[in-house]
């Protein structure tokens, strides 16, 4: 496998070096390459992310690339061994994923999604979804600091229109 | 929101907001109805963010009672994906499964499984299989209920059955709640209301009396009054099915049936709609008449009670108030009850008359029960009750009018063989000899259980429907028991048919014994085949059950439609028999 790097350039002017098999995970990096759009010793800019954000998009896809390559190299691989990759892989999105505040999750989900990294946006999705999976509306607006500007009376309308969802 | 304090906006309401469709819609997917509907309770923008077709469209599948394609299709004759999706939680997840009833002894197994924006139920005849074995089949069923979605995603219920004149008929009526883990799943009489929407227009309202109003439920009444009240309503609410081809087609078979399956739509809102009178009528038209339902002093004298319902004098249950009601329905009640076919009244009112001689002299909770509406309809109830059971199968009370949920559990590991198989007695499967060229078919549920010591693994297999003509053994007994961390070293006493041996287990079959009610078992031998078959031999007799896995949806697809019993029988069959009370051919004489 070549390791022939790729420089991205964030909004806000940074610049990263990254393996071109790990920004291949991105699906428009991935069109650029394909295209032959990307000049050796030029910097793809990327408008709409920042260095932060990319650097744990960055991460992301290091992380990732090196699984990638295992599935090939060990399709024999016991499953028990396969079993124990796939958690340790889980633990490292868990930590990633804990290790950011809810404001930095939702740049990345936006980054991911502009830079089309479906694993990494099903990522996101799941854990701002498990924020709000089987929580009251009370819950919920905590978390996700939502000011309620619902009247009681409204609020009681669409209850009742949803009643078959929560019965 | 006012846009112009956008800057003292909290970030998190912002931050759902800032998120485009397709993400939001990838997040849908990770969470439910509910939590989507509690989602749009937290402030006005997320709830209008939320009520979008694409995220219901997500959330249709993720109740995944139903493949995308059959979504897609199902949207077209409905307001929206949310409704859909209403219609999907509230009936479709928690009745699709399999219902059953311990009479008639050979099996009553009603199959809900989804239909065209609707479910159906439909019972599995007890039957023989052609010599091509039960995938070639033809397997004969008949409609025993639906369920309609309307174009809100409300609930619109129909019990299928035949009349005097042996026309098949539709019983049309309500749905009185469904509850996510029902159990039981009951046929009842419901008093209803009705509310003249204002003075000027001739529109009425039915308020359903929920169980709040109802000082009475009808679940508490004798059963010889529910049998009379259900038997009431059925033999006057039927509408005779028109003879279409559209009429069968309770589900799609292929692609092109779309049309013939509208066409059946339309038929059955506006049925529900305008009972009777419906061919005549637009589904736009306003109504009425309030149809499909019986009027309570009509029914008063029905029972046999005098010729009204007692007034405020004879019992201060009833108040002036609803007396008044009374009177001023009367009129168009009567009216839509003589609509209907007169012979089908009398038959019902003479059987009537001989059971109502022990409930005339407790006709009081009877009054109670009825005193509450104007008239009463049918309705249909799913419940999660107290329910025992045994081996898996349900101790079913029965003088209820109710179908009982069977509990199939799917296969996982280290428990591959749960669920629903499908056999007959004979090796090598799918052959059979001339002189005998059908096969009784066998339905069995699956399961295991620890033995009553704890020191070994069971899986039992519980007969649920069997195609003889006299039941030798009970309903819900098990065909076989084996013990499944005990392998059997007997060797298959046949030739092996190009089938490769995995497994064999030990165990018991099920034999002549003592009586009907307990069936002796005698040694045999489960073996299970590298293409996944079944057999579970006898050791003296060396007799062969041989069982595969069924899709039920599938069989009853390819089926073959035939007619259903009368209304209340057709629902649950409560006579014991050992006999085929369902078969056509004995209907027919």
């Amino acid at each position: 496998m070549s390791s022939n790097m790729i420089m991205l350039k964030s909004s806000d002017g940074a610049s990263f070096e990254i393996e071109e098999a790990a920004a291949r995970k991105s699906k428009i990096i991935a069109n650029m390459i394909e295209v032959e759009c990307v000049d050796e010793d030029k910097a793809i800019p990327l408008q709409n992310v920042t260095g932060n954000i990319l650097a744990l998009v960055i991460e992301y896809c290091n992380k990732h690339i090196v699984d990638d390559d295992d599935d090939v190299a060990t399709e024999e691989a016991s499953e028990e061994e396969e079993e124990a990759k796939k958690k340790k892989v889980d633990d490292w999105e868990a930590e990633f994923m804990n290790s950011m505040s809810l404001e930095t999750m939702f740049e990345l989900l936006l980054a991911a999604n502009y830079l089309n990294i479906k694993s990494l946006i099903d990522l996101v999705c799941q854990t701002i979804a498990n924020n709000i999976k089987d929580k009251t509306p009370e819950e919920v607006r905590k978390i996700f600091s939502i000011e309620n500007d619902f009247t009681p009376e409204e609020e009681e309308e669409i209850r009742k229109e949803n009643a078959w969802a929560f019965g | 929101m006012k846009t112009d304090d956008l800057p003292l906006e909290p970030f998190g309401a912002c931050l759902l907001l800032s998120l485009p469709e397709d993400v939001i819609a990838v997040i849908a997917r990770f969470v439910s109805p509910r939590d989507v509907c509690n989602l749009s309770l937290c402030c006005k923008s997320l709830c209008d963010l939320l009520d979008s077709e694409r995220i219901w469209l997500v959330q249709c599948e993720v109740v995944k009672v139903l493949p995308l394609t059959e979504i897609v299709q199902w949207r077209i004759e409905i307001s929206s994906y949310k409704s859909l999706c209403r219609f999907l939680v509230d009936v479709v997840k928690p009745l699709v499964g399999i219902w059953v009833h311990q009479n008639p002894e050979l099996g009553n197994v009603v199959y809900v499984m989804p239909g065209f924006l609707s479910i159906v139920g439909c019972r599995i005849i007890p039957q023989e299989v052609g010599p091509l074995g039960i995938q070639e089949a033809q397997v004969m069923w008949s409609p025993v209920f639906e369920i309609v979605c309307g174009l809100d995603g409300s609930a619109m219920f129909f019990l299928h059955g035949k009349d005097v004149n042996h026309c098949c008929c539709l019983h049309p009526g309500f749905v009185m709640g469904i509850e996510k883990s029902c159990n039981a799943l009951l046929l009842e009489v419901e008093p209803r209301q009705e509310k003249q929407l204002c003075s000027e227009s001739s529109d009425i309202e039915t308020v359903l009396l929920g169980e709040k109003e109802v000082q009475f439920p009808f679940c508490k009444l004798p059963f010889s009054h529910r049998r009379n009240l259900l038997n009431i309503v059925t033999s006057t609410n039927g509408i005779p099915l028109p003879d279409l081809s559209s009429s069968e087609r309770l589900f799609p078979r292929s692609k092109e049936d779309e049309a013939v399956l509208l066409e059946r739509r339309t038929m059955l809102l506006k049925m529900h709609k305008f009972g009777g009178d419906w061919n005549h009528m637009n589904l736009e038209d306003e109504c009425t008449n309030i149809p499909n339902q019986v009027d309570i002093n009509k029914l008063w004298r029905h029972l046999g009670f005098g010729s009204d319902l007692p007034n405020t004098d004879s019992g201060n249950q009833i108040q002036g108030t609803q007396k008044k009601s009374f009177s001023r329905y009367f009129t168009s009640g009567i009216k839509h009850i003589l609509g209907r076919s007169s012979s089908s009244k009398n038959s019902s009112s003479s059987s009537m008359n001989k059971s109502s001689s022990r409930s005339e002299t407790r006709p009081w909770n009877l009054q109670r029960f009825l005193t509450v509406g104007d008239s009463i309809g049918l309705s249909l109830k799913a419940s999660n009750i107290k329910l025992s059971s045994y081996q898996g199968w349900p101790n079913i009370d029965e003088t209820r009018f109710a179908l009982y949920k069977l509990q199939i559990k799917n296969p996982v590991a280290n428990q591959e063989y749960s669920g629903l198989w499908g056999g007959t007695f004979g090796w090598p499967p799918g052959k059979c000899s001339e002189d005998k060229p059908g096969k009784a078919l066998f339905l069995l549920m699956l399961s295991y259980k620890e033995s009553e010591d704890g020191s070994e693994r069971l899986l039992i297999g519980t007969k649920i429907l069997e195609g003889t003509h006299y039941g030798m053994h009970p309903n819900g007994s098990a065909m076989f028991v084996v013990k499944i961390d005990s392998p059997s070293f007997e060797v298959f006493p046949f030739d092996t048919n190009g089938e490769e041996f995995e497994h064999s287990y030990a165990g018991e079959g099920t034999s002549k014994g003592y009586g009907f009610r307990y069936p002796g078992y005698k040694p045999g031998t489960l073996y299970v085949t590298s293409k996944g078959l079944l057999m579970f031999v006898w050791k003296a007799t060396k007799v062969v059950l041989t069982l595969q896995r069924l899709d039920l949806g599938e069989l009853l697809r390819k089926g073959m439609c035939v007619s259903p019993l009368p209304p209340c029988l057709n629902f649950v069959y409560l006579t014991k028999s050992h006999t085929n009370v369902f078969a056509p051919e004995r209907r027919r004489s």
